[in-house]
């Protein structure tokens, strides 16, 4: 018995229903916020989760991770009111913490100064100069 | 058009210096299921998926690919910037060495280069969403094997936060071959090719 949408010669991946999601401070250890996906390997198992590590770049990281695999689930379920509920919740708090990391310590994108050069005309920042490279392995 | 966000998508703080596990890992970087790989891969084919949202999604993953190259980079060069002439003999990184000292340059573990001929845009939806479900369980099946291989917990978390990676991205492809199939006669799904016969559709 073939199941609907099911055909003979062809893949089929059963789509995703919206689910239970893990809390902000667990994303980044499940690498997803959907609990369903979360399929650990056996010898991964004992890795500790870093927890309680709340410095303003790893709070931006946990946000925008939540967004990117919030919009690859809309890409697919574009529809989806729970999701699109949360999409526009978090755009807006992202947006806050970029721009208040911008004003702290340094821009992440030159979008980030926008603010600062309203504020400070003077500032002479525009992305570049201040902050550690991504790859140097320093968050603030 | 691409913006650049000044920080990773995962943090990488490696304190350990390491020219052998720099060398197993780099094969994520320039090997032929490693994330550059990857990303050419999907953002090659969405110029002609049929299905727009399907162009959406592989600009995405292709994009969030870009991310995982740069984290897997992060990771060799915090491996491999103190590194002395010694540790690199000692550790059968010289060859690399001599070829690139502690730059970066993409690379599978086995030394070959990075290579287009790794993956494939073959112009046919069913065809090429069919080669990013592989694509993504190959990958999966690479970080697999470097978790059973490395002890360092510093590189051990990003290799797991990108395995899961792999399985999210394996879900959204089989959804999007569903959206193409929903779009297609399922009486004979190769009766056409969706990108090329587009009168037909």
């Amino acid at each position: 018995m073939i199941a609907d949408k099911e055909h003979l010669a062809m893949a089929s991946v059963p789509v995703q229903t919206w689910g239970a999601l893990y809390d902000k401070d667990e994303v980044l250890a499940a690498g997803t916020i959907f609990k369903e996906l979360d399929m650990p390997f056996f010898a991964a198992d004992h890795i500790p989760a870093k927890k309680g590590i709340t410095d303003p770049l790893t709070e931006i990281q946990k946000i925008s991770f939540i967004l990117d695999d919030l919009r690859l689930y809309l890409d697919t379920h574009p529809d989806d009111p729970d999701a699109l509920t949360l999409l526009k919740r978090l755009v807006k708090e992202r947006k806050g913490l970029t721009v208040d990391f911008a004003k702290e310590h340094y821009p992440l994108t030159p979008d980030c100064m926008a603010d600062i050069f309203e504020e400070k005309p003077d500032e002479m920042c525009f992305c570049w100069q201040e902050g550690p490279a991504p790859w140097e392995g320093g968050n603030v | 058009m691409w913006i650049y966000e000044k920080r990773l998508q995962y943090p990488v703080k490696i304190t350990k210096t390491c020219p052998k596990t720099a060398q197993l890992i780099i094969s994520q970087y320039g090997g032929p299921d490693g994330e550059l790989s990857a990303s050419m891969r999907y953002l090659a084919q969405r110029y002609t998926m049929p299905v727009k949202s399907v162009g959406g999604l592989l600009t995405d993953i292709g994009t969030e690919e870009l991310a995982h190259m740069e984290i897997i980079c992060a990771m060799v060069n915090q491996l491999t910037k103190d590194l002395t002439v010694e540790e690199a003999k000692a550790a059968g990184f010289d060859a690399y060495y001599i070829d690139h000292t502690a730059g970066l340059w993409p690379q599978a573990a086995s030394a070959l280069p990075f290579s287009a001929v790794e993956f494939q845009s073959k112009g046919d939806a069913i065809t090429d969403l069919t080669e990013d479900l592989a694509a993504e369980q190959k990958a999966r099946t690479v970080y697999d094997n470097l978790l059973r291989m490395i002890t360092d917990p510093e590189v051990r978390e990003p290799l797991k936060f990108l395995r899961a990676r792999e399985i999210v991205h394996f879900q959204r492809f089989g959804e999007a071959l569903e959206q193409t199939k929903e779009k297609m006669d399922a009486k004979n799904y190769y009766y056409i090719n969706p990108e090329f016969d587009k009168k037909t559709v």
